[in-house]
């Protein structure tokens, strides 16, 4: 029973509807000390970073229950602020795509701006204040490329600022904005088309850009996605030869199997568990699946974080964690008043 | 989706007199008047085009 | 705004707090701390309902307050975070 559970507690057999949450609270299992202890905790856990670029982050994290890697998942997802276009002033727009389209998809363009410089806006300021906003103008005029040669038909050439991207988008420092940033708040991509225009037509706008949560709305969220799976574990409990070791391997994602001479006969083995897909390809072939046992280890966590930008990955998983632990201190000072009240309301009787 | 608020204080529309319309064919600017004939200066075409305020909107980007 | 309330009567050792501006986010992570404390006889939480953000948690214990064991959990997930914090730090550098 004590190796039975400790497998128990440390795989999840890959069925239909993996049984994922963890059952080890203390009275859960007989024999058993599973109450909480910080240095167990702290001896078992370790994160190993796999790969790092500016925008994407992939690292695996060991020994914490799902519940948590949860909750750093889905904050990643709507709890982290981020800067984007909330308020579209359209002075003019003579184009064919419509002001409220035009306005929304102006919103989802990714700032890059650090959203810890700034401040939330609060309901009743209309106009903003250096401290929680920043604007940018979009100013852009099409013309007729007056140069173009006669039998032009290619708009690239027959027109001049026909196309409208990120680049044209300017922003306007306002109070020490300046001094504070530097030149370094635009868009993330400076080639995101907006609209095309044709000669006459003209965009004359105003974008204010303010702090907000992807709770709100899905543009403020700083990551393009932030998942995570569970590190795969591929068991033979038979050996597979030659034909039928070539025909495992091909079940599995490249990598996954490697087939070796061994004495003579090829023998398929294990060796890259990590890049599965868990697609479960061998359970449909009969004569291969007895051999093969499939689960996933409950607290090994990959997790893969893309950024669109603003922050670089891995300050976006600090943030996280740190929203988190904000969140834990709010209601402990929350509990402390509460018990305060409570002493002195005890006091006056 | 919320109605696009108007700038009170934007400049107020031009009184009654002249209003510059586009020309369906030509596209040339033509001023015309309260009771004035619709039709365009230029090439006498009939369908003209009224242009867009030049007052502020503003809306909400999302 | 975030806020606990708790029903107000004798039994200190069972309470339902309402975490008003939570969702499953703290709720479960929370939940598994709680449930971690030996003197937990049971917890639990819910979302009463889907377009308000609040939790229901509720706690029973062996003995000590509601509200103690409720703090203690906070604590608990706040030492773990700045634990992961440290170690995420550490290793992205």
């Amino acid at each position: 029973m004590t190796t039975e559970k400790v497998k128990q507690l440390k795989i999840i057999k890959i069925i239909l509807f993996p049984q994922v949450s963890s059952t080890d609270y203390p009275g859960a299992w007989a024999g058993y000390d599973d109450a909480w202890d910080m240095q167990k905790f702290i001896k078992k856990f370790f994160i190993n970073v796999v790969s790092l670029t500016d925008t994407d982050i992939e690292f695996d994290m060991v020994g914490l229950d799902c519940s948590l890697a949860n909750a750093f998942r889905r904050i990643l997802l709507s709890e982290v602020p981020t800067m984007a276009i909330d308020k579209v002033k359209i002075y003019n727009n003579t184009s064919i795509i419509q002001d409220e389209v035009f306005a929304h998809r102006l919103g989802l363009i990714p700032i890059k701006a650090d959203p810890r410089m700034f401040e939330y806006r609060s309901e009743d300021n209309e106009e903003g204040t250096p401290e929680d906003t920043l604007v940018f103008e979009l100013k852009v005029k099409c013309t007729m490329n007056k140069n173009a040669t006669e039998h032009a038909t290619d708009p690239d050439e027959l027109f001049i600022n026909h196309k409208v991207t990120t680049r044209d988008m300017k922003w306007i420092p306002k109070g020490n904005q300046q001094e504070l940033f530097k030149d370094s708040i635009c868009p993330v991509q400076d080639d995101i088309l907006i609209a095309k225009l044709r000669p006459g037509q003209e965009i004359d706008i105003e974008m204010h850009c303010v702090k907000g949560l992807g709770q709100d709305h899905a543009k403020f969220s700083p990551v393009a996605t932030a998942s995570y799976r569970l590190m795969p574990v591929i068991e033979l409990t038979r050996p597979y030869l030659g034909e039928e070791a070539e025909q495992l391997a091909a079940c599995f994602a490249p990598g996954v199997i490697l087939v070796e001479e061994i004495k003579g006969q090829k023998t398929a083995l294990v060796v890259n568990p990590r890049a599965d897909t868990c697609s479960r390809e061998v359970m449909r072939h009969a004569h291969l699946k007895d051999g093969v046992k499939l689960s996933q280890e409950r607290y090994h966590f990959i997790f893969s974080v893309e950024s669109t930008g603003a922050l670089p990955p891995e300050a976006l998983v600090c943030e996280a964690i740190n929203v988190l632990m904000s969140k834990c201190r709010l209601f402990i000072r929350e509990i402390k008043e509460n018990q305060k009240d409570k002493a002195e309301g005890q006091e006056l009787k | 989706m919320e109605t696009p608020r108007s700038e009170k204080d934007g400049p107020p529309p031009p009184k009654t007199s002249a209003m510059v319309y586009t020309c369906g064919e030509c596209h040339s600017e033509n001023e015309i008047k309260a009771r004035d004939p619709i039709r365009c200066r230029e090439c006498g075409y009939r369908i003209m085009y009224k242009k867009r305020t030049k007052r502020l909107v503003v809306f909400d980007g999302r | 705004t975030p806020q606990v309330s708790d029903a107000s009567h004798d039994d200190e050792t069972c309470a339902t707090f309402v975490l008003h501006g939570e969702d499953h986010t703290l709720g479960n992570s929370l939940r598994h701390m709680i449930m971690k404390n030996p003197d937990v006889e049971f917890c639990g939480y819910s979302v009463p309902h889907p377009s308000e953000t609040k939790i229901n948690l509720r706690i029973q214990t062996k003995g000590p307050s509601a509200m103690s064991v409720l703090e203690k959990g906070l604590n608990d997930l706040k030492k773990v975070s700045k634990h992961v914090l440290d170690t995420f730090q550490v290793g992205s550098l």
